[in-house]
């Protein structure tokens, strides 16, 4: 059986928006995510999808219910070391691509590298062995408003690997992609997955993109539906 | 900070103002208080004695008669007293009697080579070519200060024109950055006559002192008394007494302070005696007034600078939310976050700093070139200072840069990710 890299059970989390309004996010979320599992979250908007993901990502924290992440339980984890583990063991990629736009793509993926403790040379040269497989090796130093929207994601997801993370959650990477270059995009994770391994987990709206997952872990206010 | 060009652009700017006025006022106090720690130096080596009726500052019609320096020089603990002329260099022009320029205007420095005195601080001045004046040096024989000398482009073996006079030069005076820069040391003797001759007073005296000395007793005796006391009057007029001012040396194991008051007190009736430790004191204040214009000029810079460098790094930091919500998402730490940004606000402040320098710099050695002509520089050049004003520059930058920094470091991930 495969090793299980994220175990979540009863996740709650509310939001106070003023004194009388309390939105409640999450009402008792469990999931499950396995080494090797290419899975999608899926529901209607304000389910509570984003926030799934960013406690799963360690960005946000949880109220109730217990979540170990590749074996740590999260709740022991200080706000200090934090960071540490967002970068070495997981991947962020997100819907607007969110490269910094003042780096080159080379430099926009090294950073990551140097976040996770890489020393120079290792990033660089894992940078570049990453945006050459992205097939981006001759746009390495352009910036990101020279670059197409589909290479933007493709620097992101590039950056996303640097660290060689457990797992890669993906916030909607579809999102703002025509519907061929989506498919490129998946088609890309997808083979990530089957000859590297890498696990995902992304939350998505586009049907398309959630049937091309092994695995559909539906939403429905704030719990499993 | 690249994206928003303009607003950086202004943001350096409002530091390059605030350190160019930093550099030129710290220049300046650095000038004054060179100046003044040289007077200080001299004016505290000597006890300065002056005749009774005049001030520090300026002379008056009063001298210090040769018989009277004599009886000082006689008083326990006084080693030597020297008599000392100093008038300017160049007769003032008739149509701007004021003068114009700052600074020192050039003055000669009548110097008596017979005595025994000795500035206890400035026992010499270091020459930059030919050598001092001595005793028995001929009376056209001068030395010129450093400052005079560059300006005019005097060599030794010149004769230099003083009030109608040639004189031959002798030596000229290393750079003191102080006083003597703009010197001309010549024999008192000299001096006397030049005061003499610029003086109406004193040369209508000195002509008929001339004339009655023509005059034998014998004949005097039979003059009319009126006429005759007139006569006597003028033969007692005597040019060594011609004394502006005069500087006394004190024995060694012999306390200045109270060599100045034994001074004081017997001849309390004719002269003024100022003594070193009060001069000094006097000096310090005036210096502590300078020190508060550097002060207060860094303080300028601080608060014109500090504040718009907060500003631009706050609206900075709030327009990149999102940028930093990213770098946290991809596992920047709090520490990493804040120290970008810290640098940053740090690289604004050099930059500004730099250019403020640059400029200040600049301003200060077109200035110094302009008023050389008229009487001193009024700025002192310092690499350290430069160094130290840039060096202000980056922290300044760091500091202001703090706040904000520290801002976006505590900013939480998944508000910074909302806006994405």
């Amino acid at each position: 059986m495969s090793k299980i890299l994220i175990q979540a059970k009863n996740l709650q989390k509310k939001y106070k928006m003023s004194k009388t309004n309390i939105i409640t996010a999450l009402n008792g979320v469990d999931i499950e995510v396995q080494e090797g599992d290419f899975s999608a979250i899926v529901g209607p908007s304000g389910c509570g999808k984003s926030t799934l993901l960013h406690i799963l990502g360690l960005l946000d924290k949880v109220d109730e219910g217990e979540y170990f992440l590749d074996g740590i339980d999260t709740k022991k984890i200080k706000d200090k070391t934090a960071h540490e583990i967002r970068a070495k063991k997981i991947g962020f990629i997100f819907q607007g691509f969110n490269l910094i736009p003042t780096l080159t793509s080379l430099e926009n993926v090294m950073q990551a590298g140097k976040y996770g403790g890489m020393s120079l040379k290792q990033r660089k040269d894992r940078a570049i062995e990453l945006l050459e497989m992205m097939g981006l090796k001759e746009r390495m130093n352009h910036q990101p408003n020279e670059l197409s929207g589909g290479q933007q994601q493709r620097v992101a997801i590039a950056r996303a690997l640097v660290n060689h993370p457990a797992i890669i959650l993906a916030d909607e990477p579809t999102g703002e992609l025509d519907s061929k270059t989506s498919m490129e995009i998946i088609d890309l994770l997808k083979k990530l997955n089957t000859q590297e391994n890498q696990t995902f987990l992304m939350v998505t709206h586009n049907l398309e993109v959630a049937q091309a997952c092994k695995k559909i872990i539906s939403l429905k206010d704030g719990k499993n539906g | 900070m690249f994206r928003r060009k303009l607003r950086t652009l202004l943001t350096v700017t409002g530091i390059t103002v605030g350190i160019f006025a930093f550099t030129v006022m710290g220049s300046m106090a650095l000038r004054f208080n060179k100046m003044i720690a040289g007077g200080k130096s001299y004016i505290t080596g000597q006890i300065t004695i002056m005749p009774k009726g005049s001030s520090y500052m300026g002379g008056s019609g009063s001298f210090l008669p040769l018989d009277t320096l004599d009886k000082i020089a006689k008083v326990e603990g006084v080693e030597a007293v020297a008599g000392g002329v100093s008038l300017l260099v160049d007769e003032p022009d008739p149509d701007n009697p004021i003068g114009s320029g700052f600074g020192q205007p050039a003055t000669i420095e009548g110097m008596d080579l017979n005595s025994a005195y000795k500035n206890r601080n400035w026992q010499t001045i270091a020459m930059k070519s030919g050598r001092m004046l001595e005793k028995g040096d001929a009376s056209d024989n001068i030395v010129v200060g450093y400052t005079i000398a560059s300006d005019k482009k005097i060599k030794v073996g010149d004769k230099m024109k003083i009030r109608g006079r040639d004189f031959n030069v002798i030596g000229i005076a290393d750079q003191t950055l102080t006083g003597p820069d703009m010197y001309v040391f010549m024999p008192l003797e000299s001096a006397r006559e030049l005061l003499i001759e610029s003086t109406p007073f004193l040369k209508s005296l000195k002509q008929s002192s001339e004339e009655a000395a023509k005059i034998s007793d014998a004949a005097l005796a039979k003059l009319p008394k009126a006429m005759r006391d007139q006569l006597i009057q003028a033969k007692a007029f005597k040019v060594e007494d011609l004394n502006q001012m005069a500087a006394a040396s004190w024995k060694d194991g012999y306390d200045s302070e109270q060599v100045a008051t034994r001074i004081k007190d017997r001849f309390k009736d004719q002269v003024l005696v100022l003594s070193p430790q009060k001069l000094g004191e006097q000096i310090d204040k005036a210096s502590a007034i300078f020190n508060a214009i550097i002060l207060g000029s860094a303080v300028i810079a601080l608060v014109v600078g500090g504040f718009s460098i907060i500003n631009t790094m706050l609206m900075s930091i709030s327009e990149r939310t999102k940028e930093i919500g990213i770098k946290k998402a991809i596992g920047a730490s709090n520490r990493s976050v804040a120290w970008d940004y810290t640098l940053e606000a740090g690289f604004i402040g050099i930059v500004g700093g730099i250019i403020g320098a640059a400029v200040g710099g600049l301003a200060i050695v077109i200035i110094n070139s302009k008023t050389r002509a008229s009487g001193a520089e009024i700025f002192l050049i310092k690499s350290w200072f430069f160094g130290v004003v840039i060096a202000f520059s980056f922290v300044l930058g760091i500091l202001a840069g703090l706040i904000p920094a520290l801002r976006a470091s505590k900013m939480k991930v998944v508000d910074a990710i909302r806006e994405l």
